[in-house]
């Protein structure tokens, strides 16, 4: 990456921060004469998308840490009785990818995470019972997911309407 | 009396008196004004001292001793309360206890002169829905000393006890074998008071004053509900405590008591490198609230167990009767064999009836008593545990105690060993009672012994070994007499968690292979019988049991790992003096 390159995307970042809504709202190609404005809206959208992902993950840790399972559809789960406690951005593999629709008002998102899978252990037997008394009775593993998120925008804003786990496959 | 070591009931049997707070309150106050008896000479170091304790959790004891043997306390600033108290060193520790008077409740407080830091145990009768089963909370705090900066450590929990064994001798003649394989629970064989047949766990504390010098106390929850608190110098195994609580015979146990040990050894243990935590268990919470004062976690199976009537269980039996081929105690269990299949064999038990059997595959068989005509199909499964080792089970449909075996069988041997469960027993119907059969093998080709027997070994007594039955189900067996199966749970670090024991037996079947069972008497009445390979570390075997769910067999199949083994077996030898301990 070159010096330019650097002071430009600081610049874009910088000009996000401030006029992203406004910017957002705009339509892409209004100003997309040097096509700059509309590279501008799209990074905005990818941000915007990227720090709901980032608040979206927080969120649903932080449900898990209350002891609920997270209700997530997951396309890898060998099992109904598998419960996924806490989801881990992974900074292996492939880098995320956001990708906007293009209409502008959509977009999907991949992000590669490792998610903790606890399954309950039957309590049919005597040393079960005594794992469950002992704040244990389930056993904890940690798979590679992807995240599979589509996206989309109401007014300046981006939601979130669908979140799906698959197997990673590298 | 018949001058034998043996109580009319194992502590698991007796019926402990349902005593009411007033009952209780009427023994401690004999034992207010004078604090606990003492065999060995208490001491006076606290004689003639005023001391204040500040703990961390808020609570403040201001002692006054105005002699060897009493004292007056004053609780967070209240009034002062006149009592009698004991007091006993080790090295520069003392451990003191008493009695509130008009109360019952009382004190322990193990004191460290040298540095100042001490730990105080409140006691309390009356606290659980057994009045007698004593209650604890741990402070833990310093001595307070005019002029000088409180001290920043403290006496804190720790798992570094975790594994060790010893051979304790009290004062008073009392011998114990106690082992310590949780961070959270302890196991302990009553040689003097109970002839050291069966071992016994129970919910315990251990705190670290430091290297050298252990806090230990242990409540007989599910028994007697008696507190013991002892201090140990792990270096010269020396230990100095006391006992509170009330006995089978309802007679009040306040007595301090000095003893001497044996180390034992130590059993490995599974948390990681660098993890000494302590307090290993969470402490129940209901509905959201705050613990409860004392909270523990405490494993009542006699409460939780189902119990069924002769009547329940033949109809139970009747209607719902399974016979398993997968199991979650078989995770790991090897494949089934088809060894049997095809064979047609006579078992000939020496004390109890032959049993015919024509395999007709690897799955089922026709069986019948000797002297019968009628042949009973069944399903059975098998495991070749050793070449020519087969070890089988099946349930007895039509038998008026629903039995079950469980039978190894030795084809180079031509002998046969059957663990027979049955029902109907005197406690609970559905509580599996055991017979062990030993005989021989007759079939076409094969000439079985004469004299020679399976036999029963103490090879294991001592003996610790992990079995992880299914991801998530593990446990670690120690065989700590040799009628006793002890069990430990893991918590999730790894650590040992709860604990609790049934009866035990082992057979040598060959040089590395037992057949053992575990019967979990007033726990859920399970009948557990695993033929141990020390070779392959595996085991295979059958569960027999029945609840409100029905009669069940099921597979049991584990991957063992060797924790260690105390050499203990000299203890339960009958010496020449007719005695063992």
């Amino acid at each position: 990456m070159s010096e330019g390159d650097l002071s430009t995307r600081r610049s874009f970042l910088k000009a996000g921060a401030v006029l992203s809504a406004p910017l957002a709202a705009m339509p892409g190609a209004a100003f997309a004469s040097d096509g700059s404005t509309a590279r501008l809206a799209r990074f905005e959208d990818e941000n915007a998308i990227r720090v709901l992902h980032e608040d979206w993950l927080r969120n649903i840790n932080a449900k898990a840490a209350n002891n609920k399972p997270l209700a997530l559809f997951d396309a890898g789960a060998s099992s109904s009785e598998d419960e996924i406690r806490s989801i881990a951005a992974s900074l292996s593999g492939p880098p995320d990818k956001i990708k906007l629709g293009a209409d502008g008002r959509s977009a999907t998102g991949r992000f590669r995470c490792t998610i903790e899978i606890e399954r309950p252990i039957a309590k049919n037997c005597t040393l079960a019972q005594m794992a469950y008394l002992q704040g244990g009775g389930f056993v904890r593993r940690i798979e590679s997911r992807v995240l599979m998120v589509d996206y989309a925008k109401a007014g300046v804003s981006w939601s979130i309407t669908r979140v799906k786990l698959v197997v990673a496959h590298v | 009396m018949s001058g034998t070591p043996y109580p009319k009931a194992q502590m698991h049997r007796i019926a402990y008196s349902r005593l009411s707070a007033r009952d209780i309150e009427s023994k401690l106050s004999k034992a207010w004004p004078d604090g606990p008896a003492c065999h060995s000479q208490s001491s006076d170091v606290l004689a003639g001292k005023s001391i204040s304790i500040i703990t961390d959790e808020g609570l403040k004891l201001s002692y006054d001793f105005r002699s060897k043997n009493r004292l007056t306390v004053s609780e967070n600033g209240g009034a002062a309360a006149a009592a009698g108290y004991g007091a006993l060193t080790l090295d520069r520790l003392v451990v003191f206890t008493h009695l509130i008077p008009g109360t019952q409740r009382g004190y322990a407080v193990v004191v460290d002169q040298d540095a100042g830091l001490a730990t105080v145990f409140e006691l309390w009768f009356s606290g659980y829905q057994d009045n007698r089963e004593v209650q604890r909370e741990i402070y833990h705090g310093y001595v307070e000393r005019t002029g000088r900066k409180p001290p920043e450590a403290r006496h804190v929990a720790s798992n570094r006890m975790e594994g060790h064994g010893y051979h304790w001798t009290q004062d008073n003649g009392i011998e114990t074998l106690e082992f310590y394989p949780s961070a959270a629970y302890s196991h302990f064989v009553e040689l003097t008071r109970f002839g050291g047949e069966l071992g016994f766990s129970a919910p315990s504390d251990y705190i670290k004053i430091d290297t050298g010098f252990f806090i230990y106390t242990r409540t007989e929850c599910e028994f007697s509900g008696i507190f013991t608190l002892y201090v140990i110098d792990l270096n010269l195994s020396e230990q100095a405590g006391f006992r509170l609580g009330v006995d089978a015979n309802d007679a009040l146990e306040y007595y301090m008591f000095r003893g001497k040990g044996e180390w034992l050894g130590q059993l490995a243990h599974f948390e990681k490198f660098g993890d000494v935590k302590g307090d290993v268990l969470p402490v129940p919470v209901e509905n959201g609230k705050p613990p409860a004062k004392g909270a523990r976690a405490v494993y009542r199976p006699l409460k939780t167990m189902d119990k069924m009537s002769r009547t329940e269980v033949d109809a139970l039996v009747k209607r719902k009767t399974t016979f398993a081929r997968t199991s979650e105690m078989a995770g790991n269990g090897d494949p089934p064999t088809d060894y049997l299949a095809g064979k047609r064999l006579t078992l000939r038990y020496d004390h109890a009836p032959a049993m015919e059997y024509r395999f007709d595959d690897s799955e089922t068989m026709h069986w019948r008593k000797h002297g019968s005509t009628r042949w009973t199909k069944a399903p059975y499964i098998a495991w070749e545990s050793m070449p020519g080792v087969i070890v089988f089970g099946h349930l007895l449909e039509g038998e008026p105690n629903h039995d079950g075996h469980s039978v190894v069988v030795d084809f180079h041997q031509g002998l046969v060993t059957c663990f027979n469960g049955y029902l109907n027993t005197p406690y609970f119907a559905n509580e599996a009672g055991v017979r062990t059969l030993f005989g021989v093998i007759e079939m076409e080709g094969l000439i079985p012994p004469v004299y020679r027997r399976h036999q029963f070994s103490d090879d294991l007594v001592g003996r610790a070994i992990t079995w992880e039955y299914s991801p998530g189900i593990t446990s670690m067996h120690l065989y700590s007499t040799p009628h006793t199966t002890s069990w430990t749970i893991f918590t999730e670090a790894g650590a040992g968690g709860m604990e609790w024991s049934g009866i035990g037996a082992f057979v040598k079947i060959r040089e590395g292979l037992y057949f053992a069972y575990w019967l979990e008497e007033a726990c859920n009445g399970v009948l557990g019988t695993i033929l141990i390979n020390l070779h392959t570390m595996h085991d295979a075997g059958v569960s027999y049991k029945c609840n409100k769910d029905g009669l069940n067999m099921h597979p049991i199949g584990a991957l063992g790992r060797h924790v260690g083994k105390f050499d203990i077996a000299r203890y339960f030898e009958v010496k020449s003096s007719g005695r063992t301990a």
